[in-house]
């Protein structure tokens, strides 16, 4: 029988993070994913707390890690682990040769393709914003066609940003000649860049609007692979530097980092199953032996010492939402949701508050083991990692990443 | 200040449709919408142009009435119309005694119902549930209440109708017992105007009791809110009715790329009570899943309401109780000349009620024009030249649907945008195949303001993601060509996200409340739409 | 999630297929998976037209891999390219490239000179469409099914059934022979059942659906019968597998599959369940050798992750390194068109220089034409992982 040290459920930046600290700890992992994760569509960089409630922003990640309130996975996981996680994944970064700046002491404020700044924690180094700061002058640069970047929307809007409005803007366009065939997304423009002809053509375009010693905010665009040569060769030709915003799905960085990710897993030896629809578990006095897939011809059974279950909360799957209730698929865990569906969200999308339904998901003590409601563990060797955990919205606080970190690293740990 | 012989008030179906007549036969006019066109129920139904089935039983005048516009309609609008035809199909659940009374009550009124068996049905529809007992094929049809409102309009003007939308009325200046004009303000502005005229039509559905009551007149109408789902995908070509004496939740009718499930109906007290709730889609679902089994998998894009003006003598009928005919009320008899109020009614026959109502206002102002609103299409056929001229420019699957919603004039322009920048071909909302010419040709028409007022004109934001994506990349075109109507872009994405939520928070779960957190990790966590530092509310 | 749910409303227009779709990275004449599959789904459910980028999906299913809905995107844009052509002509080039059966049963009489004439005619297969470039497999002289006639097996009381498909039969039988000598070993007879057609696969990347639905009703019947009788099938093609199990139920509506499919095996996946119960022949003798491996998009599909990886470590003193690259860029028969080629290099051009970064002389995988194309643009030789286990025991017995 094979058997595993770890199953680790789930393939997003939770998962993938777990997994990564349990081959660190010398464990044989097999990692179970169906689709490729968020990471793609919500990008890579790493918010861990900009937001309390209220709205209120926090003053840095770490200040922000203190004012959560009980429920909040943060509070379960508590700073120490935290603060490794962070200079886990930072290590990581760094050995893979795509390293990201920042620490859990400094809010990062960066630009986002909607014109507003962003509070956030790491970013890859095309996010580093500490020239943009210091200029009295910026060039946004758009790409002809790019129907997903608009350079004079951002121009007006960090106008109106009090810390942004001294500067000078100019917008700038440089034409990709990519208007022949499909419409025209950041992952089109970054693929041309990634070529060595269109990294050229895209310097001689460039050296036409902007001046040498410019500070540009471009959309996310600097190459498709996890390192920064893209970016290097272009600030080293035109002596500019580049920030890249925060942008909409295709994400850029993110799929830079889920590249890097998962290549570092696969040198560290984690069997990687895809297309692994997790349906089912055995469970034998409160520990689980096996989870079972189910195939489109039959199931397969994967037994393990421990689980980490980090297949994400609904919109990965690993939570279902139903009217007036939630189930989690796997174990069958409970979740506490209020049955009256009305009570699920605000009238208002955008307001001061998070939104009730963004903070439904499985309770956990602070090894990150499920608890029912009177607070038991209910599996000794299951650990929760990831979206599906109880007490955050990501969205509202800007956290996402950071409790994917977290808890994932935290799920290995206490394995 | 502006005069005119005649003021319109209401720019639903009877509405424009009065608007509309009234100018064919020369009078001059003005349509005032508080919203914008086809804000209120006009959009907020199922979109069903009724053979007259659903009444024949119990009302045979409305039955016939239907079967006669459905007619009309389908020649004059059939840019608008689907001519899906429909299903009635009785269930394992239903009377079997009423389908016989049903059969005869049609054909009494000229409704042709064919009979088929449920295989055949089942061969057709291969959706529908197999636990159906017996079916019959009658002449429904689909109408997108949106475009027949829009094409109204651009038939008046043809004739030299306006039309002024976010404007409320808040007064009817009357002398001598004569109405002579009407104050009106703008709700995006607060101006306050006066508008000098002959003659008063309030076609302002469920919001008629309100205007009659600025003159001080009672009209009792009670709306009745109607709630409806939309869901993703066709999940029937045709239109299914069941077959049983009207009640919840029997009628689904296929739209383009989307099916819309419909309707309840609970009184409520004001007309614009259009919230709708988790239990009645609840009760909905329950209700469909006898005609369509699989109800539950399929996803549903939101759910909508709208309020039914139900008109009565009889201030205690609600509900369905209430006739669904429509009646004109001439205030002479209130005391008030030249002011008429026309209250009831349903869509299939806003035309018909329109030419009466315009009867009516011609007499008094001794027009003898004839009504040709029944033999005048409404907007012309595009060519087959123009056609070929759009598939240039059009990617698959998006010609034909530019071309009904555009006409042949909307058509020339956007196809003169996409001449001048290529690109512009390029579709910001995916989802239902709308280019960003079009948007901008949308948002460049003076009855736009904001982005849900080009949302109503193309259909973006209307499909699977609901504004997850065309959001953001239909405020930076708009602003990027300096048409964002002095706005905020903030403001933008907030009040159209705002507005889809509107009808996602009802149905929050499975699928949508995958989307919606895919919208919130988008608008909320990435790009801060919502953060403090540039807070601007809505 | 529901399975074989063939419509569009599990997408969130989420973008990640975009993003791992292969064919959108080599060329923007395709407008990507979500637009062309679930998307433009909902229009073809009210309007009859084409999108004319549809033709460059390969079919590799990297979509359905990537996508965090379980949309069946590789399916939606299969069935549409079908219903395009129900009421249309296809070209001669589409036709031949589909029935490679056939075309094997036609030169079956003189492989020899099959051969040879398809060499002189390279120049009239380019006039039709067919890439001068491409690796066109050749046809081996004796088809697998006649090298099996004349093999004699021991005979033994638990037998496997196995499903050749026509590459192996017609284009690379060693591959079934090392098959027979590797279940030999292991101590099962093997089963060949001639009534069995081409899988389809081919067929339906080019919208023969009809044709095809006619070979999965022949194959279904005949794997029923003996799954039924608890005999467990197997097949060394990823492709041949993907669509025996998977692309059947999702396209048409044949009873029966979803029974045999819970006997039908991938090779290397059977020999691991053996090993996992204790019954793998564990006598492999050692081999000091290196490979690099290649995993087959339509084996990573499966859900079964990479049995041939797992298989290959249990043999002593081989090195085997996944190259990791993604999709080799041929899909079946996409890379032999001429309008395709040039796409299906480029796709592959990640895969080849790892391989060639690597300086290992020989890859490993497991489909067929993934080999064809490996070889034809890495120049290196090629396996697949059952004649590497076949070869470790029969060096146990040197």
């Amino acid at each position: 029988m094979r058997e595993y040290d770890i199953v680790v459920i789930g393939g997003g930046l939770a998962g993938l993070m777990a997994a990564a600290a349990a081959t660190k700890r010398g464990k044989k992992v097999t990692l179970l994913s169906l689709g490729s994760g968020t990471l793609t569509i919500g990008g890579g960089i790493v918010d861990v707390m900009g937001y309390l409630e209220g709205g209120i922003p926090a003053a840095t990640p770490s200040a922000g890690l203190l004012q959560v309130g009980d429920g909040h996975p943060y509070k379960k996981i508590g700073r120490p682990a935290i603060e490794e996680s962070i200079r886990f994944f930072k290590e990581i970064c760094e050995q893979e040769g795509y390293s990201y700046i920042g620490n859990l002491d400094k809010t990062q404020w960066i630009p986002t393709a909607a014109g507003t700044l962003k509070p956030t924690c790491l970013v890859p180094k095309t996010m580093d914003t500490t020239e943009l700061k210091k200029a009295d002058k910026v060039t946004v640069l758009g790409f002809d066609a790019l129907k997903d970047f608009y350079p004079s929307l951002i121009a007006k809007n960090f106008k109106k940003i009090p810390a942004f409005a001294q500067k000078e803007y100019e917008v700038v366009m440089v034409d990709p000649k990519l208007s022949e065939g499909r419409d025209v997304t950041a992952l089109d423009v970054a693929r041309w860049l990634d070529t060595e002809e269109g990294l050229a053509s895209c310097i001689e375009k460039m050296r036409n609007v902007i001046d040498s010693g410019s500070v540009v905010i471009i959309p996310p665009v600097l190459g498709t692979r996890p390192d920064y040569a893209v970016k290097e060769k272009l600030e080293k030709a035109l002596g500019c530097h580049f920030v890249e915003t925060a942008s909409v799905p295709p994400s850029i960085t993110g799929l830079r980092l889920r590249t890097m990710l998962v290549r570092y897993l696969k040198k560290n030896g984690v069997r990687i199953v895809e297309q692994a629809i997790v349906a089912k578990s055995i469970v034998e006095d409160g520990k689980c032996v096996a989870v079972i897939t189910e195939g489109v011809d039959r199931e397969r059974t994967y037994h393990a010492k421990s689980f980490i279950l980090a297949n994400g909360g609904f919109y990965g799957g690993g939570l279902l939402a139903e009217p007036g209730k939630v189930i989690e698929p796997i174990f069958n865990l409970p979740v506490e949701a209020p049955t009256d569906h009305e009570l699920w969200a605000n009238y208002s999308l955008f307001s001061s508050e998070a939104q009730p339904f963004a903070k439904l998901g499985l309770d956990v003590d602070e090894k990150m083991r499920p608890l029912d409601a009177d607070g038991k563990v209910l599996l000794n060797n299951v650990f929760v990692a990831g979206r599906n955990l109880r007490g955050y919205d990501f969205s509202f606080e800007k956290s996402g990443n950071g409790v994917a970190i977290a808890s994932g690293y935290q799920a290995a740990m206490s394995v | 200040m502006q005069k005119t012989t005649v003021v319109v008030i209401g720019g639903g179906a009877t509405g424009v449709g009065i608007l509309r007549d009234l100018c064919m036969r020369g009078v001059d006019a003005i349509l005032l919408e508080q919203q914008d066109l086809a804000y209120g129920t006009s959009s907020r139904y199922h979109g069903l142009l009724h053979s007259g089935g659903r009444y024949a039983v119990k009302d045979a005048e409305a039955g016939k009435e239907c079967i006669e516009e459905n007619t009309i309609l389908r020649k004059i609008g059939r840019h608008c119309v689907e001519q899906t035809e429909g299903f009635f199909a009785r269930t394992h659940l239903d009377d079997e005694a009423f389908e016989g009374k049903w059969v005869e009550a049609c054909a009494k009124v000229g409704i042709p119902t064919i009979p088929i068996s449920v295989e055949e049905a089942l061969r057709l529809e291969p959706n529908l549930s197999p636990k159906i007992k017996s079916v019959y094929r009658v002449p429904d049809a689909a109408i997108d209440g949106f475009r027949m409102v829009w094409q109204n309009v651009a038939s008046a003007r043809k004739y030299g109708g306006r039309v002024l939308t976010y404007t409320t009325v808040i007064g009817i200046e009357q002398s001598n017992n004569q109405v002579v004009g009407i104050k009106v303000r703008n709700t995006l502005t607060g101006e306050v105007s006066d508008i000098a005229c002959d003659f008063i039509v309030s076609a302002a559905g469920s919001w008629a009791g309100e205007i009659a009551a600025l003159a001080g007149i009672n009209v009792n109408v009670q709306p009745d809110r109607g709630t409806l789902i939309a869901f993703n995908h066709r999940i029937t070509s045709r239109i299914v009715n069941r077959l049983r004496p009207a009640s919840d939740g029997d009628i689904f009718v296929p739209h383009g790329s989307i099916t819309i499930l419909g309707t309840t109906s609970a009184s409520v007290n004001k007309p614009d009570d259009t919230v709708p709730n988790a239990k009645e889609v609840v009760e909905l679902l329950n209700i469909g899943e006898a005609l369509f089994e699989d109800i539950r998998s399929y996803r549903m894009l939101r759910a909508f309401a709208g309020t039914r003006p139900l008109y009565s003598a009889d201030p205690n009928a609600t509900g369905r109780g209430a006739s669904r005919g429509f009646v004109t009320l001439d205030h002479a008899h209130d005391g008030l000349k030249g002011f008429v109020s026309v209250v009831g009614g349903k869509f299939t026959t806003y035309r018909l009620m329109a030419e009466k109502v315009t009867d009516l206002v011609c007499g008094y102002l001794n027009v003898k024009t004839p009504c040709r609103t029944a033999v005048e299409n409404l907007v012309e056929d595009t060519s087959p030249a123009l056609m070929a001229k759009a598939r240039l420019y059009f990617p698959a699957y998006g010609a034909e649907l530019a071309a009904s919603r555009l006409g042949s004039e909307g058509l020339e322009k956007v196809i003169a945008r996409i001449q001048e920048k290529p690109e512009k071909r390029q579709l910001l909302c995916e989802c239902e195949n709308v280019t960003m010419a079009e948007v901008e040709e949308a948002a460049a028409d003076s009855t736009s303001y904001m982005i849900s007022d080009v949302r109503r004109k193309t259909r973006m934001g209307m499909g699977t993601c609901q504004g997850a994506f065309c959001t953001f990349r239909s405020v930076g075109a708009v602003d990027a060509n300096g048409l964002s109507w002095g706005k905020d872009t903030n403001v933008l994405f907030k009040e159209f996200l705002q507005g889809r939520w509107k009808g996602i928070r009802p149905i929050l779960w499975g699928n949508v409340m995958r989307e919606m957190e895919l919208t919130r990790g988008i608008y909320e966590g990435t790009l801060n739409i919502n953060g403090a530092i540039d807070n601007e509310g809505i | 999630m529901k399975k074989h749910h063939n419509n569009p409303d599990s997408c969130t227009a989420c973008t990640v297929c975009i993003a791992n779709c292969p064919v959108t990275a080599a060329t923007r004449k395709f407008r990507g998976p979500k637009m062309v599959g679930p998307t433009l789904e909902r229009m073809r459910l009210s309007q009859d037209d084409i999108e004319p980028s549809l033709e460059y999906c390969s079919n590799c299913k990297n979509c359905d891999m990537s996508c965090p809905s379980g949309v069946p995107i590789s399916t939606l844009n299969m069935l549409a390219r079908a219903k395009y052509f129900k009421n249309r002509k296809r070209s001669l080039r589409d036709w031949i490239l589909s029935h490679g059966e056939k075309m094997a049963k036609l030169s079956a009489a003189t492989p020899g000179m099959a051969n040879f004439g398809m060499k002189m005619s390279r120049g009239i297969l380019k006039k039709i469409g067919i890439s001068d470039k491409a690796p066109l497999p050749a046809y081996a002289s004796k088809s697998f099914i006649k090298l099996f006639k004349n093999l004699k097996q021991t005979s033994y009381p638990d037998k496997v059934v196995f499903y050749p498909g026509c590459f192996i039969n017609y284009n690379d039988p060693q591959v079934g022979m090392d098959f027979v000598a590797v279940m030999q070993a292991n101590k099962l007879e093997v089963i060949v059942e001639e009534g069995f057609v081409c899988c389809g696969s081919p067929l339906v990347v080019n919208g023969f659906l009809d044709e095809a639905e006619e070979n999965a009703k022949q194959n279904v019947q005949i794997l029923k019968k003996w799954t039924d009788k608890g005999y467990p099938v197997i097949t060394c093609c990823t492709s041949c597998g993907l669509m025996l199990k998977q692309e059947y139920q999702e396209l048409f509506h044949i009873e029966g599959v979803a029974e045999y499919a819970k006997q039908l095996y991938d090779a290397d996946e059977f020999l691991l369940d053996l090993h996992d119960q204790g019954r793998l022949n564990t006598n492999f003798g050692t081999l000091n050798e290196k490979y690099m491996y290649h995993a087959p998009c339509h084996l990573r599909a499966q859900g079964m992750g990479l049995p041939g990886v797992e298989l290959l470590a249990l043999i002593p003193g081989l090195d085997v390194q996944d190259a990791d690259a993604g999709c080799c860029g041929i899909s079946g028969n996409y890379g032999f068109k001429d309008d395709k080629y040039d796409i299906s290099m480029e796709i592959g051009s990640g895969l080849f220089k790892a391989i060639k970064d690597s300086g290992r002389d020989t890859v490993v995988s497991e489909c067929g034409t993934c080999r064809l194309q490996i070889g034809h643009g890495a120049n290196v030789k090629t396996l697949h992982p059952l004649t590497l286990v076949r070869k470790s025991y029969e060096a146990y017995h040197k």
